[in-house]
């Protein structure tokens, strides 16, 4: 969106028409500092609207009426630069300076048009492309943003390749709906679903969301993008609307710049390895007995004297997955037309055998200028992705899932095929973790396409004011294909269901436009109004088709080769409606105020057609550009405060008490959901959330140091929420809204250049984050919420007024008591990049979580199954601490000097992630979700999908 | 230039008059607002059909707590709860919001709503004869009936709500004795609507025999006799017998079951384990298999497992043999529980040598002749528990026979670890209070 709106800008400055009175005209050239001409440097007279761009060899030329009159100079990257030009003095030279404090760069704020970050009233994070892959290969787009923004909490739910990634901004927002943010990639509103499998049928898992599917965000080529930008709360989302509740993350992808055609290509070869093991239980014969029984003891003593005794733990996730990804760009344009072409193919394989994820991704983005007034972009994205996940996490007696299963195992229990290739039964466990790694099949196959177009329409152009009217349109179509095959074999199958075979055929459809009318008036004062009208439309259309079979034909994997079928489709569909209105006024770049509103109506709503509003404010003030501010320590300071709301509709099927199908031997029939059985509201409006932050942003000594500091308030009001109904009703629930919450935190933000000598450059971006929430109203009594745990007798979340939302409790005597809180006291990213001469390129990221609770019921299965290390047996209950210290990412580039004029440039690397881990937490790895990436679910973990740490090496060519 | 502006703006007035969203109707069910309103023939008998379905759900979650809890067996899978809450393992005590409790109570109201959505369906349908709506009037309170009763049994004197038809405005939790009466009375009204009525529906195969109002009365007096022998109401036993299908000479196994197949939607019987399997199997508890008296034939019930399961400090040598396959029949309510009810009713009233009678036939069905013990009441309410005992093992019965007879402690059952406890009766669940 950078980009576009770079080009925008470029495109209001080309096509002045500055009436012929009295003028002169001004030429030059641009460069950096170290002397390379700038393209596309815009110019423009303070002032008016007249400017220009430089081109290809970085001159200029541009006719000026006034004499003295003030050029600006600006350029994605680099510091902007005010020259003075008179009739004599017409000729000028400028080096720009790079910008490392970032404070040009242009931050997309409204649906339709952008500010630049140093008159920013909200504290957005941007993560650009380059802070986004340059370190490490990224597995997918939001794993790569890991401590790289404040106030962003990301946890991984499942370690399998491909996904299973919940973010949250600014703690939670929602308890029924989603918590995930809206996500948007050049204006297209996309899918971010997790898709389950319906393995639960064979598993006996509880719900979907059980399952360790992975969100469909793994589908993104992360060296696709440009920069990531997110709005974080309602005081910057609420352009966003209705969907905008969990904040906005506004992805924008590479364009073409022109000039010389650039080829890239890029290839990384790697690992994947466990991060740790949690070691099982260590036996001697006597302690076998002691646990067990005599009988045991006979069979370990005869496994030991056999050799027989095996670390099934390191059987299972013991597997080194291979890691390719290639890489291939192609990038340029002439001075009409720009693309951007970019083709992938990521394949990686798992710490489990048979596991794994491939993505072949296709991309090109071109931009054309029809003529002087209109330009039109186009970014379209075909994506291939396959990921293979086995079985892990909660069960009930499927006999998959690996860490449920080896919790039970006894590793004196052969369990490895015969000659003959049977797998022995496990006697101590619902199934046999080899079998289901060898036999099993847990696949989906993901075919997407994702594309966009923009255009750009500029109406009418005069000294002083601009009319230009935007538009864009976009669709993301999914087919999400599942496969789970439990052979009839398995001994969990055998005799009852004999063989699962589960088929998904899942599609998404969503499609958006927008269409925005824009006014820019600028007053000979220095004032620039902006006024911004405009409407979008949205659409979202699911249909969810499972087919599963049981009573298979031995070794059929089809369908139809069983006895018996079950089939199931979901339906959802969503169309929303929103108005925009927005005006900034801009006093020169010293204070900048906004006012905006926006109106929503949506289908989930009780009445589609009732619009909601959501109105936002703010205001920036910097202070370092008054005139009176002399100061040459302080060459930024700015203080800045916005408000806003949002909402979050419902999700579908609230406003609905319906009937299922049953069926009795043939006889068909109607009742109510046997689990979650609503008690719909056909009144429903959305849950909102009002949002007050407030903030100063500081550079100092020469933009060496640069601070940004955030604080927010953040009310969601009326949250909808299932409420258990008595169960005497027959409802499960019924959806409520007597319900506020407060979330409230802090972000600092240090950008530091401690080092700049020549042959040594080191940046430095320290980010600190924490956030507490608060029920501040409950209309009913404090209760356990739906689905997010596993009851009070072994630990859940409790909604209680007064108390964090993301607290744990647990059964005593006395009723429930506090055993917990899943909210880290702070979260702090450390990025480094180190430039050392012109060729090496060392960087790093370490994040430290402090505080932060985790239930972890895989120690009870282990304790259960008398499996958990003997250095765990000092441990009681199951909330541990999930503090820890993570080196995340860690890189090392060298490019080689220039040997070949057909070889641009030759670069070799190693990099890492996960290295290291410092942490007290028991089992694999203190981020954990045992139900998934939506509502209040992580903090729990049962049985997960181990982390891997990665290896890397790369090479990349450019042409 | 204005012009331009004019226009666009115009048509982006088009735009926001044209957008007007709307309304969706649930694409994936059959919206409650539908059948209240207008229901038709088809959508009543879709409402017997799954009240029908839905009464079998949890039905082995039922089975296996109250099974724990009078030890008669164990559920060893992947969940701990099962051998520590059900056995108040360590202090532990029945939770009352946990899978055990909550399921089959869940289940049961479920089944309750079909029946009331069905009855406020009635009201509002203009198809269907008079005699058809008593039809399902009777159907649907009878099942309600049934759904009360088997959760009553567990609650006991924690109470149950009976009037739930609204789910804003629920009625009160009425004592143990107040919903004993509410029950038979509620039993009372199906069989008076039974009579003359008429069946526009078709049950499953499950209830061959009883898919007529006459025959289903037949079963509507069971399960009131039944409600009798839990209330203690020994005297309003026989009158209720007189009308059912207890009957000397008819097979033990008359009854109306509940059916399960692969049919789409369907599930398996959830009783039926796979013979041999670990990790998931429901194990007979020692005692039960000890006890059982030579020549006994119901001891084809138990399997002996090839490897005996431990779990959680738990032991059993055998594993639940009830039933054959996955698709097998789960008896409701058949004639081998009548005539053990009549045998116990005329115990209580008195009438030993009927009582004696009654307990023979039961005996000579399983091989052990008839009986020669003392004719006291207190060796025969032991006879009859016996074969309460072995007839209904792992049906649901025993935590009940036994808390009526005063022998749901620690005393009379075995305790299989210390700090075990003996529960009598289930919590009423959280949601409840």
């Amino acid at each position: 969106m950078k980009q576009f709106t770079k080009t925008a800008l470029l495109l209001a400055m080309l096509f002045v028409t500055a009436a012929a009175t009295a003028q002169y005209t001004v030429t030059g050239a641009v460069k950096s500092e170290s002397g390379e001409p700038l393209i596309g440097v815009s110019i423009i007279v303070k002032g008016t609207t007249s400017g220009t761009v430089t081109d290809f060899a970085g001159e200029f030329s541009l006719n000026v009426e006034s004499s003295p009159a003030s050029l600006l100079f600006s350029y994605t990257g680099f510091k902007s630069k005010v020259v003075e030009v008179t009739s004599s003095n017409r000729n000028v030279s400028v080096a720009l300076e790079e910008d490392i404090a970032n404070l040009e760069e242009i931050v997309v704020t409204g649906l339709a048009s952008g500010i630049k970050r140093s008159n920013l009233a909200n504290a957005v994070a941007t993560v650009s492309g380059k802070e986004l892959t340059e370190v490490t290969t990224q597995q997918t787009v939001d794993g790569a943003l890991y401590g790289k923004l404040p106030g962003v909490n990301i946890v991984q739910s499942n370690g399998a390749p491909g996904g299973g990634i919940a973010l949250r901004l600014r703690g939670v927002s929602s308890l029924s709906g989603n918590n995930q943010p809206l996500f948007i990639i050049d204006g297209v509103y996309i899918t971010n679903a997790e898709i389950p499998s319906g393995l639960r049928f064979a598993s006996g898992a509880n719900s979907g969301s059980e399952e360790g599917a992975s969100n469909r965000l793994a589908d993104l080529n992360p060296e696709d993008i440009e920069s990531i930008e997110v709005l974080k709360g309602a005081s910057a989302a609420a352009i966003y609307g209705t969907r905008a509740n969990a904040g906005v993350v506004i992805i924008t992808t590479k364009q073409g710049a022109a000039g010389k055609t650039k080829v890239n290509f890029e290839q990384d070869l790697g690992v994947n390895v466990i991060q740790n093991y949690v070691g099982r239980r260590d036996y001697t014969a006597a302690q076998v007995e002691e646990t067990y029984d005599a009988d045991e003891r006979a069979k370990f003593e005869a496994a030991q004297a056999a050799g027989e005794v095996f670390d099934y733990e390191k059987e299972i996730y013991g597997n080194t997955g291979f890691i390719t990804d290639s890489r291939l760009s192609v990038s340029g344009g002439s001075d009409k037309t720009t693309f951007y072409f970019n083709t992938s193919y990521r394949d990686e394989g798992g710490i489990i055998e048979n596991t794994g994820f491939d993505r072949f991704s296709l991309r090109l983005n071109v931009d054309h200028r029809i003529s002087d007034k209109f330009r039109i972009g186009i970014n379209s994205n075909y994506i291939n992705s396959f990921a293979s996940r086995s079985f892990t996490g909660n069960e009930n007696e499927g006999g998959l899932s690996y860490g449920y299963n080896l919790a039970f195992t006894r590793d004196w229990v052969n369990l490895f095929p015969d000659e003959l290739g049977n797998y022995p039964d496990n006697p101590n466990a619902a199934g046999n973790p080899i079998f289901v790694r060898d036999q099993t099949k847990n696949e989906e196959r993901n075919n997407r396409f994702l594309s966009g177009a923009n255009m750009e329409f500029n109406a009418y152009q005069s000294d002083n004011l601009v009319v230009k009217f935007v538009g864009n349109a976009g669709v993301d179509f999914l087919l999400n294909e599942t496969f789970v095959y439990v052979p009839e074999t398995h001994q969990a199958q055998r005799g009852r269901d004999n063989g699962f075979i589960g088929v998904g055929k899942n599609k998404v459809f969503n499609y958006n436009y927008q269409a925005f009318g824009i006014i820019d008036y600028f007053s000979p004062g220095g004032l620039n109004l902006n006024t911004q009208v405009g409407v979008t439309y949205l659409n979202f259309d699911r249909n969810f088709v499972l087919d599963r079979s049981t009573q298979l034909i031995s070794q059929q994997t089809n369908l139809q080769s069983s006895g018996a079928q079950v089939v199931e489709q979901r339906i959802e569909l969503e169309e929303e409606f929103g108005i925009v209105l927005q005006e900034q006024a801009n006093w020169d770049d010293k204070i900048i105020a906004t006012v905006g509103a926006r109106f929503d109506k949506s289908s989930l709503n009780g009445d589609p057609n009732k619009l909601f509003a959501f109105p936002r404010a703010s205001l920036a003030v910097n202070i370092a550009n008054f005139d009176f501010w002399s100061s040459s320590l302080v060459n930024q300071w700015k203080l800045r405060v916005a408000y806003g709301e949002t909402g979050s509709s419902a999700t579908f099927g609230s406003l609905y008490t319906s009937l299922l199908r049953t069926n009795v031997a043939g006889n068909v029939g109607a009742a109510i959901a046997l689990n979650d059985g609503n008690l719909g509201r056909p009144d429903l409006e959305p849950e909102t959330s009002q949002e007050l932050e407030f903030g100063t942003d500081l550079t100092l000594f020469n933009n060496k140091l640069g601070v940004e500091l955030t604080y927010y308030i953040r009310n969601v009001e009326n949250l909808l929420y299932f409420f258990d109904l008595p169960a005497s009703t027959g409802y499960d629930n019924e959806i409520r809204n007597d319900f506020d919450l407060q979330n409230r935190g802090l972000e600092v933000s240090l950008n530091i250049n401690p080092v700049n000598v020549p042959n040594f450059n080191w940046n430095s971006t320290v980010n600190f984050w924490f956030n507490r929430s608060e029920v501040t109203r409950l209309g009913v009594q404090p209760f356990v919420p739906e689905g997010v745990a596993f009851g009070l007798g072994l630990g859940s979340f409790y909604i209680e007024q007064g108390q964090p939302v993301t607290q744990l409790k647990g059964s005593s005597a006395e009723g429930p008591v506090t055993i917990g809180d899943v909210e880290p006291d702070f979260q702090l990213g450390w990025y480094n990049e180190i430039k050392i001469a012109r060729n090496i390129d060392f960087n790093f990221l370490a994040h430290w979580k402090q505080g932060g609770d985790v239930l972890n019921l895989s120690r009870l299965l282990t304790d259960i199954g008398n499996n958990t290390p003997r250095e765990f047996d000092n441990l009681t209950g199951f909330i541990e601490d999930a503090s820890y210290f993570r080196l995340r990412e860690v890189g090392l580039y060298y490019t080689l000097p220039k040997f070949s004029n057909t070889l641009q440039r030759l670069r070799l690397g190693v990099s890492g992630r996960n290295i290291l881990t410092l942490t007290d937490y028991s089992s694999y790895d203190p981020e954990t979700s045992t139900k998934g990436g939506t509502g209040l679910s992580t903090g729990i973990e049962v049985a997960p999908f181990p982390s891997a740490r990665q290896f890397y090496f790369h090479i990349g060519m450019q042409f | 230039m204005k012009n331009i502006i004019s226009i666009l703006t115009c048509a982006m007035l088009l735009m926001l008059t044209a957008c007007s969203i709307d309304e969706v109707t649930d694409p994936n069910g059959v919206q409650l607002a539908t059948l209240l309103e207008n229901a038709e023939i088809g959508d009543l008998n879709a409402l017997v059909n799954g009240t029908e379905a839905r009464m079998r759900r949890s039905w082995d979650v039922y089975v296996t707590s109250t099974g724990s809890v009078s030890r008669e067996l164990y559920l060893f899978d992947a969940d701990p709860r099962n051998t520590e809450d059900l056995l108040g393992k360590e202090g532990a005590s029945l939770d009352n919001n946990t899978f055990y409790l909550t399921a089959p109570y869940t289940t049961r109201y479920q089944t309750v709503l079909n029946c009331n959505i069905l009855l406020r369906a009635l009201e509002n349908t203009p198809e269907g004869s008079a005699a058809q709506k008593d039809g399902y009037r009777g159907f649907a309170n009878t099942i309600k009936a049934l759904m009360f009763l088997q959760e009553l049994a567990r609650l006991n004197t924690n109470g149950i709500r009976v009037d739930v038809a609204d789910p804003e405005n629920l009625g009160p939790i009425l004592s143990k004795d107040a919903a004993y009466d509410a029950i038979l009375d509620l039993l009372n009204t199906a069989y008076g609507q039974l009579q003359g009525a008429e069946f526009a529906f078709q049950l499953s195969s499950g209830f061959d025999n009883f898919d007529t109002p006459e025959t289903f009365a037949q079963f509507n007096r069971a399960i009131a006799a039944r409600a009798a022998i839990y209330a203690e109401r020994y005297d309003q036993v026989q009158g209720f017998l007189d009308d059912s299908f207890l009957d000397d000479h008819s097979a033990l196994d008359l009854g109306p079951k509940h059916v399960f197949s692969t049919a789409s939607g369907d599930f398996l019987n959830p009783m039926f384990k796979a013979p041999q399997q670990s990790g998931d199997q429901i194990i007979v508890h020692d005692s039960i298999v000890n006890n059982i008296r030579e020549d006994d034939a119901r001891i084809s019930k138990f399997r002996l497992r090839n490897n005996p399961t431990s779990q959680d400090d738990l032991n059993g040598d055998y594993e639940l043999a009830i039933y054959e396959s996955s698709t097998s029949p789960i008896s409701i309510l058949r004639n081998e529980e009548l005539i053990l009810i009549a045998a116990e009713a005329n115990i209580q009233t008195g009438k030993l040598p009927d009582a004696v009678n009654y307990l023979n036939i039961i005996r000579n069905a399983y091989g052990l002749g008839n009986y020669t013990g003392p004719e006291t009441e207190e060796a025969l309410t032991d006879e009859m528990l016996y074969h309460r005992t072995y007839s209904f093992f792992a049906e649901g019965h025993r935590m009940f026979d036994l808390r009526r007879y005063g022998l749901l402690n620690s005393t009379f059952l075995p305790i299989d670890r210390e700090g075990d406890q003996v529960f009598t009766e289930f919590p009423l669940p959280l949601s409840e209070q």
